[in-house]
């Protein structure tokens, strides 16, 4: 039986792993899913207690978190070597790419270990001080974000590519279908160098990442310290060392391998396969003593929170910060969404609202947002607009950065208004008819004057887009939507956005 | 001009019907036929029997390609997309006249997911057993050149339009605040791929430029309510004419399309030249603006 267990693993894995392309794959329209698509984010404590921290409030989506939370503290951190995808990820490149190098003298990687509680300590000083960069090292949204913004469009790309191979298949259909729409996402790149310079560390060691940064497998480290299902070590343990390599967090020490750091562990049970069958786990009473373990010194902890705190105050007072928002009046944010300041501390930068958005109209920011603000979402009408019957972006946000709301509300939420730049308009500097914004309106906030040329009701106007995409004139469109700041709630008018 | 002079003068000198090249069409009763009164399905197929009913148009193991107004995200009580049923009983009839394949297309301009399920016609049409399609992807298009054309000499056509064995065109008629109405040539802006290109060279001209392509072998036009304000994208108010029209000649068919609307301008119905493209595809030779020149027959459904 326990030869079985890396096997099964390595399934549950890989079922998790595709488990969580699935949902991704089914982040889309009509979004009918049972289980919420965003699963695998509102399972994740990590961003549960940031954002609580960030918003300052109970997210109600969030609290499945606290379940896992607790089942780590019970029967310690099963999450990482099981069901982590990102930890798949990294555990197969790992087998296939890396050979760990046998050293003549055992590592000794105390600073390393002790790294990770650093980041935690700074992750948290920076989530009070309501700022959200460090969702950018959390496992799962990363994941997602990588997948959705990095690995997204090449797979369309290649769809496309082979639609005709495949529709040759298919005997039914003489004709072939619509190609998708490539989904565009400018900072695809930084996303993707990110994610292979993580992958890349295991080349030092295996689960490089694992091991010495990541801030949720930290948070499950310091909760398993108490876990009483535990691992034990008969007498018949010979030192033979085949645990302590097989480990792949390293938690056995070499000179005591009856002993293990039970914060560590990941429960792989890669160590049950001991030639003596000396290894064995069940429930025991917990212990607080831990065997090789890290020590916090004071100063180390006061210097990540003040590392922390010094890097909030002077990420929030940099020019770049305060110029976004308010400032940038191209700055679009989806409806829905929070007040800036609030919105970019909230917002996980998981991608899930890119991924679900029909018509590729939300962008991830790279600066335009502040540095506080990267990979946030914003609208970019002339890739595409805000679909008028669509509140999808709200209905898979995890942290509610992007409130749900109904359809009825958002089309009467103005989160822009249209301007026409006069000079470029067809209408207005030709005398050729055109009046495309007007026919795509959705809110009848575009009417034609006399001479046919259009003209901007902004009481009605909700900032979709449509016009701004739609616009034939070459590159920049001649019809422009500018944030309106705050999101606003228009007046219902019997002939605007009656429903019907 | 000249195509468009004996066209007119044809029927004076000549029983037989004008527009059709076979001798077979001499059997029909008339070249234009409104039906009204009635459910959708019924006024189709009292509309279609002077006409010579489905089989005159759909042969035995036909591809045929419908090309609907599936335009907008609206529902079908808003009348911005063509009635649900009557497209049903299209698709059905174009089935029992030994049609192999049909297919339903549109160039949607809101997005394809959205206005194919809030039109309710991605179901409609499957459940009559048609495909429904988008061309929300260019490589379903065709690069063509466009010989007759005044303006648009190139364009980038839906291939299946070009390459089907029929080609019904099934608009609904529209106000609409750049063209004044949507009427049957309107619609085939949907076949093309930069759609809103067209604004920026002649809308009128190339609507009328667009249709020299490919005449449909079968105009149905869904009056059975229509959008009177707020077109082409509503919501606005709407009418219940309760008709539909059949026909070969789609400048007949808008032609008697337009008179459905009041002309803000004059008040009075809208004359056929008012409309720009119908005046231009008739100068084009496309078909008959005069309506006394065709033989029109109005029937009930009940």
């Amino acid at each position: 039986m326990n030869r079985a267990v890396p096997y099964l693993r390595r399934t549950v894995q890989a079922l998790s792993f595709c488990f969580l392309l699935y949902l991704i794959i089914q982040t889309a329209f009509p979004l009918e899913l049972k289980i919420p698509v965003d699963l695998y984010l509102r399972l994740d404590p990590f961003i549960g207690i940031i954002s609580l921290f960030t918003q300052k409030e109970i997210i109600l989506r969030m609290l499945p978190a606290l379940g896992v939370l607790l089942l780590v503290f019970i029967f310690g951190n099963f999450f990482c070597g099981w069901f982590c995808p990102m930890g798949t990820t990294i555990d197969f490149f790992d087998r296939i790419l890396f050979r760990e190098k046998k050293r003549p003298k055992p590592l000794d990687d105390r600073s390393l270990r002790r790294f990770r509680y650093g980041v935690f300590i700074f992750a948290l000083i920076t989530g009070l001080m309501a700022f959200q960069v460090m969702y950018l090292l959390d496992p799962i949204s990363l994941i997602t974000r990588t997948m959705v913004i990095s690995f997204y469009p090449p797979a369309i790309y290649i769809y496309n590519h082979l639609l005709p191979q495949i529709q040759a298949l298919l005997p039914r259909n003489p004709v072939i279908l619509s190609s998708i729409p490539l989904p565009l996402f400018k900072v695809n790149l930084l996303i993707f160098l990110f994610f292979i310079i993580i992958l890349a560390l295991g080349v030092i060691r295996k689960r490089f990442w694992c091991r010495y940064l990541c801030p949720l497998g930290t948070l499950f480290s310091i909760s398993s310290r108490f876990r009483i299902f535990r691992r034990s070590v008969t007498d018949e343990c010979t030192h033979c060392q085949k645990c302590v390599r097989e480990c792949p967090v390293g938690a056995i020490p070499e000179e005591t391998p009856e002993q293990y750091r039970q914060e560590d562990c990941v429960s792989c049970f890669k160590c049950l396969e001991c030639p003596p069958k000396a290894v064995s786990f069940g429930f025991a009473s917990p212990q607080l003593k831990t065997v090789d373990g890290v020590t916090l010194s004071r100063r180390y902890v006061l210097g990540s929170f003040a590392f922390g705190l010094a890097s909030s105050l002077v990420i929030k007072t940099n020019p770049l910060q305060s110029e976004s928002g308010l400032k940038n009046n191209r700055l679009i944010r989806p409806p829905g969404s929070l007040p800036e300041e609030k919105f970019v501390s909230v917002c996980t930068g998981c991608g899930e609202c890119l991924k679900v958005c029909p018509n590729n109209a939300l962008q991830s920011t790279f600066l335009e947002a502040g540095l506080a603000g990267l990979y946030t979402p914003r609208l970019v009408p002339r890739i595409g607009y805000c679909e008028e019957f669509c509140n999808f972006c709200g209905r898979v946000c995890p942290t509610e950065a992007i409130r749900p709301v109904t359809i009825e509300e958002k089309r009467l939420l103005q989160i822009g208004v249209a301007h026409i730049d006069k000079t470029r308009c067809i209408a207005w500097d030709t005398d050729k008819i055109c009046l495309v914004c007007n026919e795509q309106c959705s809110y009848q906030a575009i009417v034609g004057d006399d001479k046919k040329r259009p003209i901007i009701k902004e009481e009605k106007c909700t900032g979709c887009g449509i016009c701004e995409n739609k616009c034939p004139v070459d590159g920049e469109s001649a019809i422009i939507v500018h944030s309106s700041g705050v999101q606003k709630k228009l007046k219902p008018e019997p002939n605007n956005n009656h429903q019907g | 001009m000249k195509g468009a002079a004996a066209a007119a003068a044809l029927p004076l000198l000549s029983n037989q019907l004008p527009f059709y090249e076979s001798l077979a069409h001499a059997a029909t009763e008339s070249d234009l036929v409104i039906a009204k009164g009635g459910s959708p399905t019924q006024l189709l197929q009292a509309a279609m029997t002077p006409l010579g009913g489905m089989s005159r148009f759909v042969k035995k193991g036909q591809r045929v390609v419908i090309k609907a107004n599936i335009a907008w995200a609206r529902t079908p009580e808003q009348a911005c997309t063509n009635n649900p049923e009557l497209t049903m009983a299209l698709i059905k009839m174009c089935y029992e006249a030994g049609a192999k394949r049909v297919a339903i297309w549109d160039h949607t301009c809101d997005n394809y997911q959205f206005t194919f399920s809030r039109s309710g016609l991605k179901e409609a049409g499957q459940k009559a057993g048609a495909d429904v399609f988008s061309g929300h992807g260019r490589n379903v298009y065709k690069q063509v050149e466009i010989p007759k054309a005044k303006k648009l000499k190139t364009a980038e056509i839906l291939r299946d339009v070009l390459e089907s064995d029929v080609f019904i065109n099934f608009p609904i008629p529209k106000q609409h605040f750049a063209t004044e109405l949507t009427l049957g040539m309107k619609n085939l802006i949907g076949i093309v791929w930069d759609m809103e290109q067209l604004h920026k060279i002649d809308l009128h001209q190339c609507i009328a430029d667009i249709n020299t392509l490919r005449k449909p072998d079968l105009v149905v036009m869904d009056a059975f309510r229509i959008l009177t304000t707020n077109g082409p994208k509503g919501p606005g108010k709407t009418e219940d004419p309760g008709e539909v029209i059949v026909s070969t000649d789609i400048v007949a068919v808008d032609a008697y399309g337009a008179a459905f609307f009041k002309n803000p301008k004059t008040g009075k119905p809208f004359k056929p030249e008012e409309i720009k493209f119908v005046k231009h595809a008739y100068d084009l030779g496309l078909g008959e603006i005069d309506l006394s020149k065709v033989r029109m027959k109005k029937v009930s459904a009940t």
